[in-house]
């Protein structure tokens, strides 16, 4: 391959180019109103180059990669790319239109231009807290179309000229029930934008056309990158199919992703054949989310450092038949995708496992675990509260480590809402407990890491909650002879009875009570290796960490384990008996 | 004869900076560092400092010294078996963390090592609501079990942090009396009095961390105290803090988190203090040793701080020098990738094998090697002649490294690695610039360490900077520093209100309780009154917004026009942060912050005489040298610094060698020598 830049600048550049994705990404997260972004930095930023490639994007989280590799190619679609001018801003939420994901996710593009030249562009997405639709949060578990997800934002210019169109502010701020927080977090989107625009421009006068060449060649490396590794693996056909919980009481069944991966020379593809159709609740992914998804597994199995850029995806090829779930025709319901999401690099991984024994991990919790509480009372002038928050569970074992306990897994890596931060914004929710759940983890040699129990009260009545989640049916797998992880679920406990009702995995708007306790739990992950391998020393930690308990020590992992007031010890003579 | 010493402890050498207040002469001493026992190669110097200058021990009026003990403790995970004390429901705050995982891609990460041994981390019924009131009484019964039980488990020190503990102590303070009562040997950490500001995992990391370090770091600041006063040393030490400032013995046992990331901070103090004296009040720091570079950024003399910083993969909130710190440095090694890319860093070869050219049997090409092949650095030997070099092993590293697998040629691949770690130097100094809002081009890099000079001309080339500053002695800045400290404690106070005048009561009330706090430590400290002062600052948001900007206010006692002067420094702030500002909106004030200084004797340091038309300096050497954006060697003299003259100016290109370091000054630069014997480097050309 000829390259057209020396290596050295092109180094350069992407430091450059990085620093300008951080600058932006930093504005966001620091000066946005809603606790998505300023606490849970559910935001990614890019810069793109003038042809549409993204070449450079922030390692916050993978869920939102997709519109950063379909933003700019969708408004010279739409627009011409003669026509787009100095001084525009685009704005896209709807995937089937222009955008990426969900509608909650809001991505704003920006050109920079020299002169007339356009040099390149600057682009961020961000969740937001509410775009109107049914439900507060915008996000249900029982949409059956897209129209009750919200407004929908084809791919439009909210700036020309330099200048704010102030009608398409008007609507968008309209269409929302927090319309001071949107303006806050909108206007933080567009001022980060400007800042990269000039920084864009900073850059071109300094390396002019070099800077462009350098875009090209970054862009060129990873897919160069990508086909290296490729290259070196075994030709062939690797299959998996991994399920879906299923969607609400009208989908019960489990939803079948199935992958072949097929390698060949230095190619590489991905094909959905088999998977799903699509069906009229909220879990359909956008093809934009998927090949986000595909992108974010051969990254972190081909080489953690690869740039993430589009040259990644040009190394890739995707099979998705149009109609099934992985790539649904308009107008189905995409709220919770991620969820669906969450398990395409959970079957890639199961595929791949033989490929890569040392890269590959267990399936973790593969959800995107949600809680959504909606009420009266006022937040600056904002006259009802949306509090959302995604909670996280255990992460895959692997031939060489234990799996984490508590965090986020595959396309998603957002942060916890603290709970002071929580507590003094929303002074109608009251944390009761934030722990791992012991017996989460999925017992094997190297352990699946554990899950959260999370419980919230609320202080107030008519608060609507909305749950999502999914491995509440299909526990997490484990791999070479270790056990599959727990699933997870999610109950109300009630402040009249004090009964405890177990809830669905997509429960929607349900009206709780003053005093009504919401409890969370979170998948683990699965195990990888027999259990009955794993030190004793190690179950003896996990009891007194109390990640595992006495039972399943004896019962899963043949190790018994004696308390004598409240002093832990190994009965090696039983465990050898066990084991 | 009365003497200041300030000691700085590295891994290798320990430095000494001591300063004869009578006579106004500074002098600068060396020794290899005793890791084991740091204090042993403090006692020597200070001993060996004593005889070279012919005086007694009662002379030292003023010894302070910053010690890396807490630091080499939580990177080699040497603190103590401590326990957690927190509310019910929430034993597993510290390992969930942010439930962020530590990489997004790469799925072998794992989280920081634990602190908290298993299972010693326990809870107690209690519980404090948002607005600081109790919700769940503690429980005392159990607190007292559950402190029994930590003391039978072999703990040496507690940590206590309990939700909203920062809006009201009193949970937390009961706990810690009921730990003296059942277990009075033991250290506590209480987090509303270390760090009383919300967001409970970073409140309860800092403390834990603080715990996990006390025992070490009283153990080691008394043995230290004692085998000061073996050699008739009658003043109380000092011990440097990672805002910059020096803090007693006694506070250092309460507070050695705040030690934590000292290393650097008295650098940065010294870099304010030679600034002043060249007149740059708007200064980029970049001190670049073996193995890292520290960057941070200096406005009017003062150093920026931070609040938060991540400590060995755990928040720290606590106020320190905000310094950025890379992993690039001489040792740095340069590869070629799969892909196919030239990358330096972070990976370093370190002091053995070092870099290819040291002869250690290093074969990786390392930024040095290139340094050495592009005739920056000495070819033969380095370090003030003390070390041999071969510049043949270098080129072979480079040449068997990275040539053979990229097709440049041996001359654009050392260039190459140098514009390679030059372009990490770049983003890391844009990262406390540019990216903060400041224009990087109005100020001037400070290059200090063993390789700062090295690259100095060339990184600031790179930015657009026009000038670039250079210190008498850049590799004893930190002992320096510490000569120039002031004792400072930042307090702070979180309770979030708006900002407007109906609220100044209680605005000035937070502002009240700190200065009669910070008094109170400053009597402790023994600093008289009239060597006190208070700064105070407001940390500013809009309404919903979760991340603050602290705005400097006049003083403690606002009133609706200070209040309105703060509001707009607020709005200006917010835009040059972030680009745009909110005039109309509303402000919340979150918390609130008190500098209490205690100002210490400083050196006086008075110029020499200029002398311009002195001779000028007779190069030692030419030789052939390869700068960045050159396609061939041009003849350079060499020079040594010893050679130039206050007053002189000195035209690139150039090298100028000294014992510490070496100055590479590209065509277009001219060196001026001023009376303090600081270089200012200046390229009037650069765009």
């Amino acid at each position: 391959m000829v390259r057209k830049i020396d290596t050295v600048t092109v180094e350069v550049v992407r430091n450059l180019l990085m620093s300008i994705a951080e600058e932006t990404y930093g504005i966001i997260v620091r000066s946005a109103y809603s606790t998505n972004m300023k606490e849970r930095r559910d935001v990614c930023t890019a810069v793109i180059d003038p042809d549409g490639n993204s070449v450079a994007q922030v390692e916050s989280l993978a869920a939102l990669l997709g519109s950063m590799l379909s933003v700019v190619p969708n408004i010279y679609e739409k627009f011409g790319r003669e026509n787009v001018k100095p001084g525009d801003m685009f704005i896209a939420n709807d995937p089937y239109h222009g955008g990426g994901n969900h509608l909650p996710d809001v991505v704003i593009a920006a050109p920079a231009f020299a002169g007339d030249k356009l040099v390149g562009w600057i682009a961020n997405i961000a969740h937001h807290s509410d775009i109107g639709g049914k439900v507060p949060g915008s996000t249900s578990g029982d949409a059956d179309s897209i129209f009750q997800e919200g407004l929908r934002i084809p791919v439009i210019r909210i700036r020309e000229g330099g200048q704010l169109l102030d009608s398409v502010m008007d609507l968008l701020l309209d269409n929302t029930r927090v319309p001071q927080e949107r303006e806050g977090d909108l206007t933080a989107q567009m001022s980060a934008n400007l800042i990269g625009v000039q920084r864009i421009q900073e850059a071109y006068a300094r390396y002019g056309d070099v800077l462009i060449g350098c875009m090209d060649e970054l862009v060129t490396y990873s897919e160069r990158r990508v086909r290296a590794v490729v290259s070196t693996l075994p030709d062939g056909e690797y299959c998996y199919t991994d399920y879906v919980d299923g969607c609400g009481d009208k989908y019960p069944d489990p939803l079948p992703i199935q992958v072949k991966v097929t390698i060949a020379g230095d190619d590489l593809t991905v094909d959905f054949t088999g998977t799903a159709s699509q069906i009229k609740a909220p879990i359909n992914v956008p093809y934009p989310c998927t090949k986000a998804a595909v992108f974010f597994s051969v990254k972190a199995l081909m080489g953690d450092d690869i740039p993430a850029n589009e040259g990644i995806n040009r190394a890739i090829r995707i099979i998705a038949p149009k109609g099934c779930i992985v790539n649904p025709t308009e107008p189905s319901p995409i709220g919770a995708q991620i969820d669906c999401q969450q398990r395409i690099p959970d079957a890639i991984f199961g595929a791949l496992a033989s490929v890569f024994p040392d890269r590959v991990v267990t399936a973790g919790n593969g959800a995107c675990t949600t809680t959504i509480l909606a009420g009266d009372g006022a937040i600056g002038t904002d006259s009802v509260f949306i509090f959302h928050e995604v909670i996280a569970g255990g992460s895959g074992a692997s031939l060489r480590y234990d799996g984490l306990s508590g965090v986020q897994v595959n396309m998603t890596n957002t942060s916890n809402m603290p709970i002071e931060a929580t507590e003094m914004e929303f002074t109608k929710i009251l944390a009761r407990r934030y722990e791992l759940m012991e017996d989460t983890g999925g017992p094997g040699e190297l352990r699946g890491g554990l899950g959260i129990q999370r419980e919230l009260e609320v202080l107030q009545d008519d608060v609507l909650y909305t749950g999502l989640g999914d491995r509440h049916r299909f526990h997490p797998w484990g791999l070479a002879g270790g056990k599959e992880g727990a699933s997870g679920a999610f109950y109300r406990v009630s402040a009249a009875d004090g009964s405890i009702a177990k809830m669905g995995h997509k429960t929607t708007s349900l009206p709780l009570r003053k005093g009504d306790v919401i409890r969370v739990i979170t998948p683990g992950a699965g195990g990888y290796g027999s259990p009955k391998r794993r030190p004793a020393e190690k179950v003896l930690q996990d009891v007194m960490e109390k990640k595992v308990s006495i039972q399943a020590a004896r019962e899963e992992y043949g190790v018994v384990i004696r308390s004598d007031g409240g002093h832990l010890e190994i009965d090696w003579p039983a465990t050898q008996e066990l084991r | 004869m009365s003497y200041m010493i300030g000691v700085d402890v590295g891994g290798t050498f320990t430095d000494f900076s001591v300063f004869n207040q009578e006579t106004g002469e500074l002098f600068h001493y060396k020794d290899s560092s005793t890791p084991a026992d740091p204090s042993q190669a403090i006692v020597k110097g200070i001993q060996d400092v004593l005889k070279i200058k012919q005086a007694s021990p009662e002379e030292v009026t003023y010894l302070a010294h910053g010690t890396t003990v807490g630091t080499n403790a939580l990177i080699e995970k040497k603190g103590v078996r401590l326990g957690l004390i927190t509310t019910k429901g929430f034993k597993d705050l510290m390992e969930i963390g942010t439930q962020r995982r530590p990489s997004l891609y790469n799925l072998r990460a794992q989280k920081p090592y634990p602190l908290i041994p298993s299972g010693l981390n326990r809870t107690v019924t209690e519980r404090i609501r948002y607005d600081g009131s109790i919700e769940t009484p503690l429980d005392e019964e159990e607190t007292r079990q559950v402190v029994r039980e930590l003391k039978e488990q072999g703990v040496d020190a507690i940590a206590v942090c309990t939700l909203f503990s920062f809006m009201n102590p009193i949970h937390e303070l009961r706990i810690e009396e009921i730990i003296r009562e059942e277990f009075p040997g033991a250290y506590v950490t209480l987090s509303s009095k270390l760090a009383p500001e919300f967001r409970e995992y970073s409140r309860m990391s800092t403390t834990v961390m603080n715990s996990y370090l006390g025992p070490v770091m009283e153990q080691y600041v008394n043995h230290f105290r004692t085998s000061i006063e073996e050699i008739g040393i009658r003043v109380e030490p000092y011990v440097t803090q990672s805002n910059g400032s020096i803090i007693s013995i006694k506070e250092t046992i309460d507070c050695p988190i705040k030690t934590a990331l000292s290393g650097p901070s008295a650098g940065v103090i010294a870099a304010a203090f030679i600034g002043k004296q060249c007149d740059a009040d708007k200064i980029i720091t970049f001190d670049m040793g073996g193995t890292s570079a520290d960057i941070s950024l200096i406005e009017n003399y003062t150093p920026q701080v931070s609040n938060e910083r991540e400590v060995e993969g755990y928040p720290a909130r606590i106020p320190m020098i905000n310094i950025i710190t890379i992993g690039a440095g001489g040792g740095s090694i340069a590869r070629i990738d799969d892909g196919g890319a030239l990358k330096v860093g972070p990976k370093s070869a370190g002091a053995s094998p070092g870099p290819a050219c040291y002869m250690r049997g290093g074969e990786e090409p390392c930024v040095t090697d290139a340094n050495i092949v592009l005739g920056k650095l000495n070819q033969k030997k380095i370090l003030g002649g003390r070390m041999d070099v071969d510049i043949e092993l270098a080129r072979r590293a480079i040449q068997e490294r990275i040539c053979d697998h990229s097709g440049l040629d041996l001359k654009r691949a050392a260039n190459g690695i140098i514009t390679v770690v030059n372009s990490n130097m770049v983003r890391a100094i844009r990262s406390v610039s540019v990216e903060k809002g400041y224009d990087v081009r109005e100020f001037s890099l400070m290059a200090f360490g063993g390789a700062g000079p090295l690259h100095a001309c060339e990184v600031a080339q790179e930015l657009g900077m026009r000038e670039v500053l250079i210190p008498p002695h850049p590799g004893t800045l930190c002992s320096l520093g510490l000569l120039l400290a002031d004792t400072k404690f930042d307090l702070s106070r979180t309770k979030v209100m708006r900002g407007a005048p109906e609220n100044l009561e209680a605005i000035n009330e937070q502002f009240a309780q700190m200065v009669e706090q910070g008094t109170a430590l400053l009597d402790k400290e023994g600093v008289p009154a009239e060597r006190r002062s208070f700064t105070f600052f407001v940390d500013m948001r809009y309404q919903r917004q979760n991340f603050e900007i602290s705005i400097p206010v006049a003083s403690g006692t606002l009133t609706p026009e200070t209040l309105d002067r703060a509001l707009a420094s607020f709005h200006a702030e917010h835009k040059r942060s972030y680009g745009y500002c909110k005039e109309e909106a509303e402000v919340q004030f979150v918390s609130y912050r008190v500098s209490t200084v205690g100002i210490i004797d400083k050196p006086n340091l008075l110029p020499v005489p200029l002398q311009p038309e002195a001779a000028p300096p007779q190069a030692i050497e030419v030789r052939q040298v390869l700068f960045q954006g050159q396609e061939d060697y041009v003849e350079t003299p060499v020079y040594q610094r010893e050679s130039f003259v206050p007053g002189q100016s000195i035209p690139g290109p150039c090298i100028c060698e000294q014992m510490d370091t070496t100055l590479v000054v590209p065509g277009g630069w001219t060196i001026y020598v001023d009376g303090y014997h600081n270089l200012k480097i200046h390229n009037d050309e650069v765009i």
